[in-house]
């Protein structure tokens, strides 16, 4: 290029800039054509994901499972004791036995509050190239999953659907940098906006500045027009800190997100709700402490021995 | 007979498209983890002439904003990997001590893809979108170019031997 073809370099550059602007103004202008080939790309990528997903997701909770090594460490000591061929076995079962209990969890959570769920397999984890924090789902509008339906696990809140392909769909997470939720305190009832911050911590901030919140509080999903895209009472989380800033014109307050979205492989899409608000039917329960065995020993003294 | 090799290399990207879909994004790991298909991309980027880099760059881009996790409008990664492509290739470009050394490809690619993400970022702020933790943007752009060394001397044989089966007589003219 340097050797006289500097002028067609040039050229070709700015013909690709310029193509590429001409592509984003398309885009912001809302263009269908381009909404159409992203999602013809995804129906013909999703199935490979499927596949990639069955084969692959073993391995990711294997390196999952390392990279939190303090928390498993009981589990990683066991597993040591094994041979190759039960390590592997007990690798597939083990992802069995955790998809079977999130699914049972989150069915327990979508029966208290009588919604209508739609179970999913996590396919893909999305690319954080974007710094983004999405999800793919195997289930899509040939299931009934539409764009802005709730998405939950048995622990609360994942996310929402934002685009809904024929068997698949991109769910955004909760922790999100983009996400936003209306949410309320559970018992006090007072409303604020719950966003993600890219981790698995949210910040609220109140809407009324008359409110003290205290750590420990629960937050709700205080739900949407139509149940869309939030239906009520979904647990998102439990505050951790509040801040008390002086002069503050709302109070804001570190939200510790129920959902553990490192290891989320079955979700629920909220397709329908109950016309009533299950309010704080959806609190966690505290964890019941197991009473301590004491032991009383009573000891009688002997008569004192005669001199 | 350029164009021709150039449209040739198209299957091998779309396979690396797919290995980052399905699979590489299968795994959650430290830092965000890295994208394969952005590595590959500049690697071979950085072994052409700036026309093929930003030709690379624009094909790479258009299928990195046809991903559905991609947050921004089409066509924000193609003119971000336009820019990336032309540049990487033009540090080295007549510079056979450069290109031959396996080290200098290591060290500019792991500089080019965390400034390819933070560029990324950067039009997207302009184009709207939020910005989430400092913190775990700056942890993960430093996981992205620690990754890259990590990656880069693994597929540095492969990407190699392809490119210059594709592109010799160019790199030679």
């Amino acid at each position: 290029m340097r050797n006289g073809g500097d002028n067609r370099g040039r050229l070709l550059l700015i013909s690709l800039i310029v193509t590429s602007l001409f592509l984003i103004t398309l885009d912001l202008r809302g263009v269908q054509v381009l909404d159409g080939i992203r999602s013809g790309s995804q129906t013909v990528i999703s199935p490979f994901q499927s596949a990639g997903a069955k084969i692959f997701r073993p391995v990711g909770n294997f390196f999952s499972d390392v990279t939190q090594l303090g928390r498993t460490r009981g589990e990683i000591e066991k597993l040591k004791a094994e041979n190759e061929k039960l390590r592997q076995n007990l690798i597939n079962r083990k992802n069995a036995d955790s998809e079977l209990a999130e699914l049972k969890s989150v069915l327990d959570l979508a029966g208290t509050a009588r919604y209508k769920v739609v179970n999913a397999k996590v396919i893909s984890l999305g690319s954080t190239s974007s710094f983004t924090q999405t999800i793919t789902i195997d289930a899509g509008t040939d299931e009934g999953v539409r764009e802005n339906m709730t998405v939950i696990t048995g622990l609360g809140l994942v996310g929402v659907v934002k685009i809904s392909y024929s068997n698949s769909a991109l769910v955004q997470l909760a922790s999100d940098p983009a996400f936003r939720v209306g949410a309320r305190v559970a018992g006090t009832q007072q409303i604020g906006i719950v966003s993600g911050q890219g981790t698995s911590k949210g910040v609220l901030q109140l809407l009324d500045n008359k409110t003290t919140l205290k750590v420990g509080d629960v937050i709700l999903a205080r739900g949407s027009q139509d149940n869309r895209p939030f239906v009520p009472g979904v647990p998102i989380g439990e505050v951790t800190s509040v801040d008390n800033a002086a002069g503050a014109v709302t109070q804001t307050a570190d939200v510790k997100l129920f959902a553990n979205f490192s290891t989320l492989s079955v979700v629920a899409v909220v397709v329908g709700s109950p016309k009533s608000d299950p309010r704080d039917a959806l609190v966690p329960k505290a964890p019941i402490p197991e009473p301590i065995p004491t032991v009383t020993v009573y000891a009688t003294p002997s008569g004192s021995p005669k001199p | 007979m350029f164009a021709r090799r150039f449209f040739i290399s198209f299957p091998i990207f779309a396979l690396v498209y797919l290995i980052q879909e399905s699979v590489v994004n299968q795994f959650r790991i430290f830092g965000g983890g890295f994208s394969l298909f952005l590595i590959f991309t500049l690697l071979w980027s950085a072994l052409g002439t700036p026309e093929l880099g930003a030709l690379t760059g624009f094909g790479a881009g258009l299928l990195m904003d046809l991903s559905q996790t991609t947050s921004g409008p089409m066509g924000q990664w193609t003119l971000i990997m336009i820019l990336a492509g032309f540049a990487i290739s033009y540090l080295g470009y007549g510079d056979d001590n450069f290109r031959g050394n396996p080290i200098s490809l290591v060290v500019i690619v792991a500089i080019a893809v965390p400034i390819t993400r933070l560029a990324y970022l950067i039009i997207g702020l302009m184009f709207g979108s939020e910005l989430g933790s400092t913190v775990q943007i700056l942890i993960s752009l430093l996981a992205s170019g620690l990754w890259t060394v990590a990656i880069v001397p693994l597929l540095m044989p492969f990407v190699t031997r392809i490119h210059s089966a594709l592109f010799t007589e160019k790199s030679r003219g």
